[in-house]
């Protein structure tokens, strides 16, 4: 081979690779479209995942690819945080809990969807077939304005989880209706109608000791009747509480009447300490980890799962793991009602919860391409038959018509207390200063829970600080 | 072999040569200041970066020239250390004078104003102290437990006995866990209603038994956790002490008829002294940021707040950037102060004998 021939044939291969090195760069970017997504680790999450992967193909014909992290919950916060706050512009879409609006909208993280929505008639239409408190609490900053930021990704409510087995039992009917003149509820129907007082006799009704029988049979451990959250960590006591303060007519902040809402007066409002001493005086019949201010969200699934207590009050998106035989115990004795609420005078129950579940949301960094391709992405999530399918596979849908179809009630057993709850859910704090109200209460709570403050100081500590804080961030006047 | 050559004479300063070391200096410090004023700042970062490698390179080619190889070999450590960790402590300890939170976009100079919140304000000192108390006490607990077990497990395991070997690594194993994974695995051991703990007591009281439901318990579970897992890192250190003692010591101290008492402080205990105030220092500062055990078995529940996990909420979680650095300096200078006490003391004590 003489000099020559070897350099027209490294030129040909050079030409080559740059063809190929060209060609590759023009396809790449027109087709391959990657979205990372910041995501909670939990069954709703992963159905998403799994759906998108074996079903989604984009309308616009280019390769989308979901590039799901998958964060467990206890630090799901503080990951998503660290990486917006750092400036790393690693996701553009991410799944937020409703109070993180306000903190990453005026932090310059989270996109405005209002033009998204607009653009897109048939999207609009969606939004507006949406339930209005899942709307307000998912999409709106400041809260309750038609300012946008979110669609929902997994709405959640909390409800009573019961077990059939000892609530249907005979000998514990006849009991129950000895002691206390009442019909212990069996049924959901009997559970929906159940108020904070049953819910209180259950619990005493069922605190059994090691030896004591239960439905007929001697137990080889402690029963006890009742489970919610009390746990210091996250939100693991604020969103069963407000709750109660709720349906005594108490309130929290509220931050649709900036500036001239208060803290003090208004969160330790006698209707307040009312409803948190009631909601202490409940946790004598919960499982005695509930005296060490551990007792969150995660921990009562577990002790109803192994079988521990006949009640207990959770969000649905820890569910999935209660129907499955080999992480429950009590897989095939369920049943599900509405979580309880306060009986008014007039015999009628006052009901009031705090909403749970999550929007998804766009970031700021995210270019035109992606937006597009993340919009065609929710449009697909939303749509009529996908939400069917996400409720058939263990999520849940607020758009009307989806939870209003017959076939809806027969996906899981919690899915006749949903419809049923969307009118009654409320949420807290879109403000940014969230974060520092929510753990200021959180371990106020928790040394009320603990038994080392009475409900009165309490809520006079937490008034005093919203107070300041909020004063100072100038949201009150 | 040595070279007799002279090393070239430095170049002038206004002389254009890769090794002028000065003027790339002046020059990237001038040009770098420009671009901050005058550029944004995502073009800024580059030319700062570009005239700081400037600078390196010429910084490099004197050192070159003019054969300060010593200079050259510890230059990379130096320059770690510089990007990894001086320049971050700098940084962060102008931000302490700064108001500024993470997740907004302003930045205003407030003096003094941060430490004197963290120090006085009613509402946020007042947390502060009590985490720095807890922290102090968890210092004196947990290093004290870790002494204690750490030097008695050494003592045992520097005597020969059956299966010596095979037990020492299952000594070993906590040391190497992930605090995570011991947190999780103490949190159900001391569960009332899973936990082995509650379950032995229940079988002598009929009780079930709540550890963690007051202060006490919540301390004594979180101290017992941590001297379960770094134990064994004293008791490698004292051992490692122990073996080094030479044999004939104490064979003449036999032949003398000396006291086991009197053996062990005349003989072992000098010799260990040293490696026993390493542990010691080792755990103090470690045990200065105990978070992680808090975090899992009680999320600071029970009065067991440290300043290390008050600090995480505050900077990583509230974003108040500003307020955690304040916080941490003063962190910085509570352990350097002791840190330096503890040494002036352990030489006062060498030198004395």
């Amino acid at each position: 081979m003489t000099a020559m021939t070897k350099l027209k044939g490294l030129a040909t291969v050079a030409g080559f690779a740059a063809t190929l090195f060209v060609g590759g760069a023009t396809v790449a970017s027109a087709e391959d479209i990657t979205l990372t997504m910041a995501v909670p680790d939990w069954p709703p999450t992963r159905i998403m995942k799994k759906m998108f992967d074996e079903q989604y193909k984009p309308a616009s014909g280019n390769k989308v690819t979901l590039d799901v992290d998958f964060i467990p919950w206890p630090d799901f916060y503080t990951r998503v945080n660290a990486s917006l706050t750092s400036g790393e512009q690693k996701y553009n879409f991410a799944v937020s809990d409703s109070q993180w609006l306000g903190a990453f909208v005026e932090g310059g993280y989270f996109r405005k969807v209002n033009d998204l929505i607009d653009a897109d008639p048939e999207l609009k239409a969606t939004m507006e077939q949406m339930h209005p408190a899942v709307v307000a609490a998912y999409s709106t900053y400041p809260h309750k304005t038609p300012n946008y930021y979110g669609f929902p990704q997994f709405p959640d409510v909390i409800v009573t989880y019961g077990r059939k087995d000892v609530l249907c039992n005979d000998e514990e009917q006849a009991a129950f209706k000895a002691k206390f003149n009442a019909k212990l509820p069996c049924t959901g129907e009997e559970i929906d109608d159940m108020d904070w007082d049953m819910f209180e006799k259950i619990g005493q009704f069922f605190m059994r000791k090691k030896g004591d029988k239960l439905a007929g049979q001697v137990l080889d451990d402690d029963f006890y009747g009742i489970a919610y959250q009390a746990g210091k960590g996250y939100d693991f006591s604020s969103m069963q509480i407000n709750g109660f303060i709720w349906q005594y007519g108490g309130n929290t902040w509220d931050e649709t009447q900036i500036p001239t809402g208060q803290a003090e007066g208004v969160v330790n409002s006698e209707a307040a300490v009312k409803a948190l001493d009631h909601y202490l005086r409940l946790i004598q019949y919960m499982p005695p980890v509930a005296k060490t201010g551990t007792m969150d969200i995660f921990k009562s699934d577990e002790l109803f799962r192994e079988g521990k207590v006949a009640m207990n009050l959770d969000w649905i998106g820890l569910g999935e793991a209660s129907l499955d035989p080999k992480s429950s115990k009590v897989s095939d004795k369920l049943v599900f009602g509405l979580m309880p609420g306060l009986r008014g005078a007039d015999g009628k129950i006052i009901r009031w919860s705090n909403i749970g579940g999550q929007p998804f949301v766009l970031t700021t960094w995210t270019t035109d391409a992606q937006i597009k391709e993340a919009m065609g992405f929710v449009k697909w999530w939303l749509s009529p038959e996908i939400q069917h399918q996400f409720a058939a596979g263990g999520g849940q849908s607020a758009i009307k018509s989806v939870y209003e179809d017959p076939k809806y009630v027969t996906y899981r057993p919690w899915n006749r207390a949903w419809a049923a709850s969307l009118d009654w859910q409320k949420d807290v704090w879109h403000v940014p200063q969230f974060f520092e109200l929510l753990t200021q209460q959180q371990d106020q709570f928790d040394l009320a829970i603990t038994g080392k403050q009475d409900a009165k100081t309490t809520l006079d500590n937490i008034a005093k600080f919203q107070q300041n804080l909020l004063k100072e961030a100038g949201l009150i006047q | 072999m040595t070279s007799t050559t002279v090393p070239a004479a430095p170049p002038a300063f206004t002389a254009f040569s890769p090794d002028n070391w000065r003027l790339a200096l002046i020059a990237g410090i001038v040009i770098s200041a420009v671009a901050i004023a005058a550029l944004p700042s995502g073009v800024a970062f580059w030319i700062t970066g570009i005239m700081m490698a400037l600078v390196a390179i010429a910084a490099t080619m004197n050192a070159v020239r003019r054969r300060y190889y010593g200079g050259l070999l510890v230059a990379p450590a130096i320059a770690v250390l510089f990007v990894m960790n001086i320049f971050p402590l700098l940084w962060s300890l102008g931000l302490s004078f700064f108001a500024y939170q993470s997740n907004q976009q302003t930045i205003r100079f407030v003096g003094l104003n941060n430490y004197i919140k963290v120090l006085t304000n009613d509402l946020a000192a007042k947390d502060n102290w009590a985490a720095l108390t807890n922290t102090a006490m968890f210092v004196v607990f947990t290093v004290a437990a870790q002494m204690v077990i750490g030097f008695l497990l050494a003592l045992l395991f520097s005597k020969q006995f059956p299966l010596r070997k095979y037990l020492l690594i299952l000594v070993l194993t906590p040391m190497m866990l992930s605090v995570v994974a011991a947190g999780v695995f103490f949190t159900y051991y001391y569960d009332p209603t899973f936990g082995i703990l509650s379950y032995i007591m229940r079988e002598m009281t009929g009780e079930q038994f709540i550890l963690m439901d007051n202060k006490a318990g919540a301390v004594a579970g979180i101290v017992f956790a941590d001297a379960w897992m770094w134990s064994p890192f004293v008791m490698l250190l004292v051992l490692a002490g122990l073996v080094s003692v030479p044999k004939y010591l104490y064979e003449a101290a036999a032949i003398d008829r000396v006291s086991g008492w009197r053996q062990f402080r005349t003989i072992t205990f000098p010799y260990i002294r040293g490696l026993l105030m390493l542990a010691l220092l080792f755990r103090t500062i470690e045990a200065f940021k105990i978070a992680d055990l808090v975090i899992l078995l009680t999320k600071g529940g029970n009065d067991t707040m440290t300043i290390s996990y008050h600090l995480i909420r505050i900077a990583n979680e509230q974003n108040k950037t500003s307020e955690g650095a304040a916080i941490s300096y003063l962190m910085l200078f509570m352990v350097i102060v002791l840190t330096n006490l503890y040494l002036y003391l352990a030489n006062r004590r060498t030198q004395g004998n």
